[in-house]
């Protein structure tokens, strides 16, 4: 049987998390929602070092900007020069909408910058856009598959 | 206090530092200043070096020069004085010079000329020195203060400017904590408790809501100003054209008639300048009286400006308030009577104030509104925003 696609989300935020995970509550059937809250713990998820070593490779990583220890710009640069990494499709989800973290993340060779909405309603409808884009829509890589 | 400092007669001992290197007439010069009321203590110098000398060791009131000695030239004496930043006049006395190296001495920088043949009238022309000097001396510690007090004021707008920007931002993030939150509750718990808690989870979803315009509006109201670099000419015709499709809808929904005047082209921002007419023309929309808006933009031309009009047949403002529409966030009705936050006129002003015009209303309460604003008119070789 086919795994199910792996989310990491990486925020600081319980609260955020919990938005999100209540957004994608209908498609748990055939995703699964892993979450770190800072970028050394999201790092090691990905890496699967210290106690992330049992962990599956997402397939998906939603990253916000602003954490602590490494912030989302280190992780989103550490991600994006590593070789075995990099093909993993990064989504920046941050509640900034200042034009120099938006260029800053494309350049760093983010896939796609989503920034928080205000209202509930359209911060659900954004993450299930996510969602059903890099699920539904896109082809991914299937390196993920194999392992 | 210096005697330079005091004025008035009597006169206090005054310090003359007097480059000659003929006896005779350094007395002569010693005895014109005694005779015209000066307690004078003179010192007389031949050499640049025993000038300096001087200088340093007993600054003098006022330098006193021969225009032409064997080693040395009174003019030099002047450049010294400039040179160590000396406010210290220097009045040349001298033999006949003629009037055209007389004049260029003056435009040197030289406070006065008095020949040997008229010494009398030297103690009027140190005394004139003095007073120029004094007078100098004010205008220096004014000039000081009032670029202390602009640069204290523009670092406190910057400061305040900084402070709106962060705050708006750091705010937003709890806050949509809260509105997300609540609307949760809203949205799974509707129904399900009773009818209080419906109410008072509407209360805290609308407030979060409304709070989360504010922060918007503060942000927006924040910027004004901070992108003066786009200052240019802007063709307010264009501007208007982009206002009146903006607000097609409304117009409609109100059936509002705009009449417009042809409109100059300005020195402003484009955008901003589109926003200001977007907000009085859609304040006279939104304030609309029985009759559906009837909207009148002119525009004339007041020497090196521009007088904007945009009248309405709305309900008109209460002149005690005239002044206090363009206050952030200051609104004059109920939510419920007028949707808004009270930002609009606010960010208007500010607009209008940067590009160096003025904004103010003429209005009579159920009688209409005339919003009037000043903009300096474009000028072509103006390349940046110089009134920002």
């Amino acid at each position: 049987m086919k795994r199910p696609c792996i989310i990491l989300l990486v925020d600081d935020n319980p609260a955020d998390v919990d938005l999100s995970r209540e957004a994608l509550l209908g498609n748990l059937h055939h995703i699964q929602v892993e979450s770190v809250g800072d970028g050394e713990a999201a790092l090691s998820f990905l890496n699967r070092t210290g106690v992330h070593t049992e962990k599956f490779r997402p397939d998906l990583v939603i990253l916000d900007l602003n954490l602590p220890k490494k912030d989302g710009r280190a992780v989103l640069a550490e991600v994006k020069v590593d070789a075995d990494l990099r093909t993993i499709p990064v989504v920046v989800f941050s509640t900034s909408r200042s034009m120099k973290d938006i260029e800053r993340s494309y350049e760093l060779g983010a896939n796609c910058y989503v920034s928080k909405p205000g209202n509930l309603k359209d911060y659900l409808a954004a993450v299930q856009s996510i969602e059903q884009f890099w699920f539904g829509s896109a082809s991914l890589p299937t390196k993920g598959q194999l392992n | 206090m210096t005697p330079a400092d005091d004025l008035g007669a009597p006169p206090g001992q005054l310090r003359v530092l007097h480059v000659e290197d003929n006896a005779l007439d350094a007395e002569l010069v010693a005895q014109a200043l005694r005779k015209g009321g000066f307690s004078a203590s003179v010192v007389v110098v031949q050499t640049e070096a025993e000038f300096a000398r001087e200088l340093s060791s007993n600054c003098p009131d006022v330098v006193l020069a021969d225009y032409n000695l064997p080693q040395w030239k009174g003019m030099e004496a002047l450049e010294v004085l400039q040179r160590q930043a000396l406010d210290i006049p220097l009045i040349l006395v001298s033999g006949a010079l003629g009037d055209v190296t007389a004049v260029e001495c003056i435009k040197r920088g030289a406070t006065d000329y008095v020949l040997k043949d008229g010494l009398a009238r030297l103690p009027e022309a140190v005394r004139r020195a003095l007073q120029e000097k004094h007078l100098l001396h004010l205008r220096r510690l004014a000039e000081g203060n009032l670029a202390r007090k602009v640069e204290e004021l523009a670092r406190s707008n910057a400061d305040l400017e900084q402070f709106a920007y962060v705050a708006s931002h750091d705010l937003q993030e709890p806050l949509r904590m809260v509105a997300a939150y609540t609307q949760l509750l809203a949205e799974r718990y509707q129904g399900r408790l009773d009818e209080d808690a419906d109410k008072f989870i509407g209360y805290a979803c609308e407030g979060a809501s409304r709070m989360q315009a504010l922060i918007l509006d503060l942000l927006a109201f924040s910027r004004v100003g901070r992108c003066g670099a786009a200052c240019g000419r802007v063709d307010c015709d264009a501007a208007m054209e982009e206002v009146l499709l903006n607000l097609g809808p409304a117009m409609q929904a109100s059936g509002a008639v705009v009449t417009r005047a042809a409109l100059p082209v300005v020195w402003a921002d484009r955008s901003q300048m589109t926003q200001v007419f977007q907000n009085l023309i859609g304040n006279a929309i939104k304030f609309h009286g029985k009759e559906p808006p009837a909207i009148s933009v002119q525009a004339e031309k007041a020497g090196e400006q521009w007088m904007f009009s945009v009248s309405d047949n709305g309900i008109g403002i209460a002149p005690e308030y005239a002044e206090n529409i363009f206050v952030v966030f200051k609104r004059l009705h109920t939510r419920t009577e007028y949707p808004g936050n009270g930002i609009g006129l606010a960010v208007c002003k500010k607009i209008i104030e940067h590009c160096g015009g003025k904004i103010w209303v003429d209005a009579q309460l159920g009688h209409g509104s005339t919003f009037k604003f000043t903009l300096p008119a474009a000028a072509p070789e103006q390349e940046g925003c110089a009134r920002s």
